[in-house]
């Protein structure tokens, strides 16, 4: 039997055979990549990525603190000291040795200086729970609730005196512990006022979620500070200095155009390669805008007097 | 038994299959992970710009290396999966990461060089992209379709320097990147001369 010429594909059509499987292919998986997108924003309607995104204002923010999982907190992190990769940390040996652990308090503006146990720090203040939003340099975001002491009742242990100006923190920095410690040649090293160090919000976090904190969240015991850039709250800290003049923290030593030493967050200052007036939350999809000193400005803007001054916001 | 080479079509398709797996996989590890958008985007972002920079490659190492010389033509199949993972990343910048928000879009183009060297980069390979076919070289005539596909020297560069500039701090793996594409690039311009 003759093939009749109309059931014979053009060649025109032929030739472009590849190219429409690719499209057709493309149209059908659509909806499973809707579908997957939905389940990923937790199994809501709303979630598709063919309506357009719900826009958040400021005020909405503060109301909603939507915690981040604690998959999400455990399994996304910059710490550097255990490799440079996001979920690096995660999946790096447990080689830190969180027990025992102390912490030394010191410096010229202790007078009462000494090393602390982290047990005796656990037993001896009473451990807060804090919801923290917390604000990557890097323009991402997560709400994290926080179990820690304060700061301040650390320092006041330690009898501050006159010349006790600033703060500096000090992290492990031990290759035995840490598969990628002295990348930055030295521990890493952070710094507050001692203004901001005595700030209520400010905290010496043990825990999220009531666990104790895992290796890649700085355990046994970080900073939190959460109206500064994330890299400001620095993590495993062993040592803490009460200091008369600013000390240097590592960012701002790696690259002294891009960090300094306030680091507060304002989405009026952009960092010299990228925005910092929306962030990306943390296993969402879209921005939300970035909010003065994190959403904290009742509580820590008088201690800047000088808006314009962009010196406290890289 | 001997072994013999498959045919270059089959080695061609086994490239193609396994490209694809990558990008599938790449996909696949980043739904399972803390942030789909990020390890998606960057994913996607790093193989897409190292498939670019391999293409060039082609042409200057064929003149030396004999399997090359044989294999030039799978140049096309890497340039045109670099340009594929290169819309994978575009689409989840624009769906995921700004949620089609296009008003935000266009003020963090024009407020980041490294963003609006990426969008340059990905208007320059479309009609890279469009015209890799050998429909397309024999409608246009061989020389006009060179002239054209000459900028890929300037969309791979710009590549590169968009992938430098979205680092933080390990700027290792872009400057070798770059290292390379500044090799490929002298030995263009002193062969053209």
């Amino acid at each position: 039997m003759p093939i009749k010429s109309s059931t014979i594909t053009p060649e025109k059509i032929y030739k472009k055979r590849r190219t429409l499987i690719a499209a057709g292919l493309g149209v059908l998986a659509l909806p499973i990549v809707d579908k997957g997108y939905a389940w990923f924003n937790g199994k809501s309607q709303e979630n598709s990525m063919f309506l357009p995104p719900q826009p958040t204002t400021g005020e909405q923010q503060q109301k909603s603190l939507e915690l981040t999982p604690l998959e999400t907190i455990t399994g996304y992190n910059n710490y550097y000291e255990f490799g440079y990769g996001k979920d690096d940390p995660a999946k790096a040996d447990k080689t830190l040795i969180t027990s025992p652990w102390t912490v030394e308090i010191g410096g010229v503006g202790a007078d009462k200086p000494g090393l602390y146990d982290i047990a005796d720090i656990k037993g001896e203040h009473a451990i807060e729970n804090h919801i923290y939003r917390f604000r990557c340099v890097e323009a991402w975001s997560m709400v994290i609730p926080w179990n820690g002491i304060k700061l301040a009742d650390m320092i006041k242990a330690a009898k501050p005196n006159s010349r006790a100006k600033y703060v500096r923190f000090i992290t492990l920095n031990d290759t035995q512990q840490m598969p990628n410690a002295g990348w930055a040649n030295g521990p890493y090293v952070e710094g507050l006022t001692i203004e901001e160090a005595m700030n209520p919000l400010t905290l010496m976090a043990t825990g999220v979620y009531d666990k104790p904190l895992e290796q890649q969240n700085g355990a046994p015991i970080r900073l939190v500070v959460p109206w500064k850039y994330g890299f400001k709250s620095s993590k495993s800290i062993v040592k803490i200095e009460l200091v008369e003049h600013m000390p240097q923290n590592t960012w701002w030593k790696q690259n002294d155009r891009e960090y300094g030493f306030y680091a507060n967050v304002n989405p009026q200052f952009d960092h010299p390669r990228w925005s910092q007036a929306t962030e990306r939350v943390i296993g969402k999809t879209g921005r939300q805008p970035t909010l003065l000193f994190n959403g904290y400005a009742n509580e820590v803007a008088h201690l800047y007097p000088d808006k314009n001054n962009r010196l406290f916001f890289y | 038994m001997i072994l013999r080479p498959l045919p270059l079509a089959t080695q061609k398709h086994l490239l193609n299959i396994g490209l694809c797996l990558f990008l599938l996989w790449g996909i696949y590890d980043a739904l399972i992970g803390p942030d789909l958008v990020s390890e998606l985007r960057d994913f996607t972002g790093r193989y897409g710009a190292y498939l670019l920079l391999i293409s060039l490659l082609f042409t200057p190492l064929s003149l030396r290396l004999n399997w090359v010389k044989r294999h030039l033509t799978m140049r096309r199949n890497v340039g045109v999966w670099g340009f594929l993972y290169g819309v994978v990343h575009l689409v989840v910048w624009i769906a995921l990461e700004f949620a089609y928000d296009w008003s935000l879009m266009l003020d963090e183009i024009a407020g980041n060089l490294f963003i609006l060297l990426g969008v340059l980069a990905f208007i320059l390979l479309l009609p890279l992209a469009a015209t890799s076919n050998r429909w397309s070289l024999k409608r246009y005539g061989y020389q006009p379709w060179k002239n054209l596909h000459t900028l890929t020297y300037v969309a791979v560069p710009a590549v590169i320097a968009h992938h430098f500039m979205a680092q933080k701090s390990d700027v290792l793996e872009p400057i070798l990147m770059a290292l390379v594409l500044v090799i490929v690039l002298v030995w263009r311009y002193r062969n053209a001369h």
